[in-house]
């Protein structure tokens, strides 16, 4: 995408001005948008970003600008206008690129370039209406969606670095709204992964439409969500999420090199129940919060973030390792060539355990069992984080008894990891969205069911 | 090329493909800086562009776009539209306004010139952080900057609309992180003005350390049901989660639940709701929407009625009425429709008679984006504020939630205060509510 001779121009020019260290990151990134309203086909969104972000380092102060144009000139103005107020004699010379590749652990083969493949997209998501609107004549409406992207980079750095990676995304759900006279309530379902539209064979359209029917249904005959202090048992998947907002954002560098995580100073700690075993990483195959390579050009791997409840890991990028003195984890991340990388989580989740569902609900005096989560948000200098509940079941005498309506769960992180006191067996991942000061990029979070003996739960009754 | 010349060449071969379209283009140049420590820790300018096509072929709608301007980025994107479209639905009430106009909306006022230095803005971040870190139990600043940013957007179509319009926003934002002992809280505000000269960085500094101190003894109440007065940020904030209830879109999709309610009473007979988009005194100022509509006030809630949903062309059509001039569309984005600036009539009700007796006043609420549920009206999100017992404030209050239903609380309001306050982005102006009975869960 971008000529190297013109990337060496420009990163030579940078340390020419001074910086320590200079980098271009370049992004073709093609999109497509297929959905559909009920039967019908909703104007079909595609198009092409492109542009090159280059960030420059002066004694740990980071200059960042970016541009739609791939000219040297333009880049090289850039740089200079950077780096106006930092101008020095240069302190260190660029390295040859090399140009070693790296290997692509997850293949795709219906990509976004080759084929939209907009009819058997459409297809799918009909399929899927006719499923979701055959479960009850409730059901009064449905949106379907595939969104499939391709982003190609390409990383040049002043230490010789050269990278560039592919990565073909694809999500597919539904929603559906359920109504009984004034009453409506919703539900949906969707499953996505680093890989092109080859996923349809492992998404069945059918159930993508009845599961969202089903928790639109179960939803709207809920009871108002009992609230108070309780214990909750949270169920595998997207329950992840309390992992991800009440203790991954407190890990990632970016917040711990200003000493604004409460776990800063927690590495080798416990700092949860010993029970709890959590990883991030990027090798699991096509999952949808896998990379080959981060977004500094550095190999993917598995981190284990806490080892029997001990804080045995941070999430690293270039600038939290120079801050903080851990190693890189490959965890720099960024939406776009728009944000300057930051550390981030992948594929998030706390690891499988011995115990199962039904003794966890079976072991509730008066509790919720949480069985779908939607999102949630952490503030962590103080590690308040809260997520809330999107089907949700009152259990009492250690029995289901009915389906609760839409609460929000809240508490810190620490106080929360050593609440978790079960953990299951059937462990499971699901695709998330996380926004943070890199943008918004795709994570993974999972868990198996487990139970937390004590949460604030905040229901309306 | 220029944009207009590129504006030119795209449309005319979307009419020689025998369709209609109109095509928007989105430019931004920003400044952004952030400190640590006393360091200026991030430095960043951008510039960008961004092209959106959405085109109109036998009443089916494409929509493509291109962040490049190259001839072959742009036939390309042109392309794109038009196969996109071959596979939408017949939408019979989509179509180009056929009003011909040219409309500007780039005043000095709206984009007054930059006088500030790039020095300037860097010593304003600096000691913006430095006023905080000064200040007792203030551990750190872990989110503070200083933004600088100008917006213009063209939009051309084949009816031969050429619209332009231009505005400057500066902004400077700042939280404490704040320990005493094992206690901890963090929080923060904000200003933002058109002239970055207008920032106030000690107001910033001052209000954000008052508020993150007095949340150093904040302590959950007792769970139960209270009266409850959201600040203006927050209000703003809840009232954003629920703006889709007054869609002309969402109810075209049977999605609203107030799609058959118009003429309605829907809310307390208190309650006056209208979209301001003319009030020069807030961002959502605007003179035409995305269509080059002409924007006015527009009532929503009159005395607790719906006076109207708010519309584009099409789903203006589809309801056989006039377009309200609420058309929004991003370059990548179909026609939409939103609010530009709601705002809220002043109540009778004085300050000390709107605070009496036993109430809670929230000032933080978490979870917006998750814990709201605009097809049920169902809400639950993590709160923090004060307490209030005979009318003076009690203590502080975090570790909360607060839970309830928005379309039914509206039919729950106790009283509405007599001044109307922005919210520190000046995206809505509203008066306090005090809202009966809502279900705080706590110790």
């Amino acid at each position: 995408m971008l000529d190297s001779q013109v990337a060496q121009r420009v990163i030579d020019h940078a340390l020419s001005v001074g910086a320590d260290f200079a980098e271009l990151f370049v992004e073709k990134h093609h999109t497509a948008a297929v959905s559909t309203l009920s039967d019908e086909v909703e104007p079909i969104q595609s198009g092409i970003d492109f542009g090159i972000g280059l960030r420059m380092v002066f004694d740990g102060k980071v200059l960042y600008g970016y541009t739609n144009q791939s000219n040297a000139e333009e880049l090289m103005r850039i740089a200079s206008e950077l780096a106006a107020k930092d101008r020095r004699s240069p302190v260190v010379t660029a390295s040859a690129f090399d140009f070693t590749t790296g290997l692509t652990q997850h293949p795709s083969e219906i990509i976004l370039t080759k084929d939209f493949a907009i009819d058997s997209k459409i297809a799918f998501l009909m399929a899927a209406n006719k499923s979701a609107k055959a479960a009850s004549e409730k059901i009064s409406q449905t949106r379907g969606y595939c969104n499939q992207r391709e982003q190609h980079v390409e990383i040049f750095n002043s230490e010789g670095l050269f990278a560039q990676d592919t990565r073909h995304y694809i999500r597919a759900g539904m929603s559906a709204v359920a109504a009984d006279g004034s009453e409506q309530s919703s539900g949906s379902w969707n499953d996505g992964g680093l890989l092109g539209w080859e996923i349809q064979d492992s998404i069945d359209p059918a159930f993508t439409g009845e599961e969202a029917s089903r928790q639109a249904l179960t939803n709207l005959g809920a009871k108002a969500c009992p609230s108070g202090r309780m214990p909750v048992v949270i169920g595998n998947g997207f329950g992840g999420v309390i992992f991800h907002e009440a203790c991954g954002h407190l890990l990632e560098t970016t917040a711990v090199a200003k000493k604004s995580s409460v776990f800063h100073d927690q590495m080798g700690e416990m700092i949860a129940n010993p029970v709890v075993n959590a990883v991030d990483e990027g090798l699991s195959k096509n999952a949808w919060g896998s990379i080959n390579i981060d977004d500094e050009g550095m190999p993917t791997q598995h981190t284990q973030l806490i080892k029997d409840g001990r804080l045995n890991s941070f999430l690293v990028d270039r600038l939290g390792s120079e801050e903080t003195g851990f190693a890189r984890t490959g965890s720099g991340r960024r939406q776009s060539y728009k944000f300057a990388p930051a550390s981030r989580m992948r594929n998030t989740y706390i690891e499988a355990g011995t115990d199962n569902l039904d003794d966890m609900i079976a072991s509730i005096d008066k509790g919720i069992y949480a069985a779908s989560m939607g999102g949630g948000s952490v503030s962590p200098g103080t590690g308040e984080f809260n997520f809330a509940v999107t089907e949700g079941y009152y259990v009492e005498d250690g029995k289901i008894q009915y389906p609760v309506k839409s609460a929000t769960l809240i508490s810190t992180g620490p106080a929360v990891l050593k609440e978790i006191s079960m953990i299951g067996e059937d462990l499971k991942l699901a695709c998330g969205m996380c926004g943070s000061v890199s943008g918004s990029v795709p994570t993974t979070v999972g868990q198996p069911a487990l139970k937390v003996d004590d949460i604030l739960v905040g229901g309306n009754a | 090329m220029s944009y207009e010349s590129i504006a030119s060449n795209v449309l005319e071969q979307v009419k020689k493909a025998g369709a209609t379209g109109d095509l928007l283009i989105d430019t931004q140049q920003s400044l952004s800086l952030k400190c640590n420590q006393g360091k200026l820790d991030e430095h960043k300018v951008s510039s960008s562009q961004i092209f959106g096509l959405r085109v109109i072929d036998n009443q089916k709608v494409g929509i493509a776009y291109s962040e490049a301007d190259d001839a072959d980025s742009i036939d390309s994107m042109v392309q794109q539209a038009l196969q996109n479209a071959r596979y939408s639905k017949v939408d019979e009430h989509t179509a180009i306004v056929d009003d011909v106009a040219t409309l500007r909306s780039d005043e000095a006022w709206l984009c007054p010139e930059d006088t500030t230095s790039i020095d300037e803005k860097i010593e304003f971040a600096l000691q913006l952080e430095d006023a905080l870190l000064q200040k007792e139990y203030v551990k750190n600043c872990p989110y503070n900057g200083v933004t600088d940013q100008l917006s213009q957007q063209y939009v051309y179509s084949t009816s031969g609309l050429s619209a332009f319009q231009k505005s400057r926003g500066a902004v400077a934002y700042a939280y404490a992180l704040a320990e005493n002992g094992e206690k901890n809280a963090m929080c923060g505000t904000g200003q933002l003005y058109r002239d970055f000269a207008d920032l106030d960085k000690t107001a910033i500094a001052e209000e954000a350390y008052a508020e993150t101190v007095a949340m150093l003894d904040g302590e959950p109440i007792a769970s139960g049901h209270y009266d409850v007065i959201f600040d203006c940020e927050t209000q703003n904030d809840l009232f954003g989660v629920f703006t889709a209830i007054f869609s002309g879109k969402w109810a075209q999709d049977g999605l609203n639940p107030w799609r058959e309610k118009v003429g309605k009473l829907v809310a307390e007979s208190t309650l006056t709701l209208f979209d301001n988009p003319l009030n020069k005194n807030g961002f959502g100022y605007s003179i035409f929407d995305a269509e080059g509509v002409a924007t006015a006030s527009t009532p929503l809630l009159e005395n607790g009625v719906l006076k109207t949903l708010i519309h584009n062309s099409a789903t203006a059509n589809f309801y056989q009425q006039s377009s309200t001039g609420h058309a929004t569309r991003g370059a990548k984005s179909n026609l939409g429709v939103g609010i530009h600036q709601m705002e809220i009539a002043a109540g009778e009700t004085s300050s000390s008679d709107l605070y009496a007796g036993d109430l809670v006043v929230i000032t933080d609420l978490s979870g917006l984006h998750a814990g709201a549920n605009p097809i049920s009206g169902d809400f639950s999100f993590g709160a923090s504020g004060y307490l209030y017992r005979n009318g003076e404030k009690q203590q502080a209050i975090r570790g909360i939630t607060v839970a309830g239903n928005f379309y039914t609380m509206l039919d729950a309001i106790e009283t509405i205060g007599d001044t109307q306050y922005w919210n520190w982005q000046k995206g809505s102006l509203m008066p306090s509510i005090r809202f009966s009975q809502l279900t705080i869960s706590g110790s």
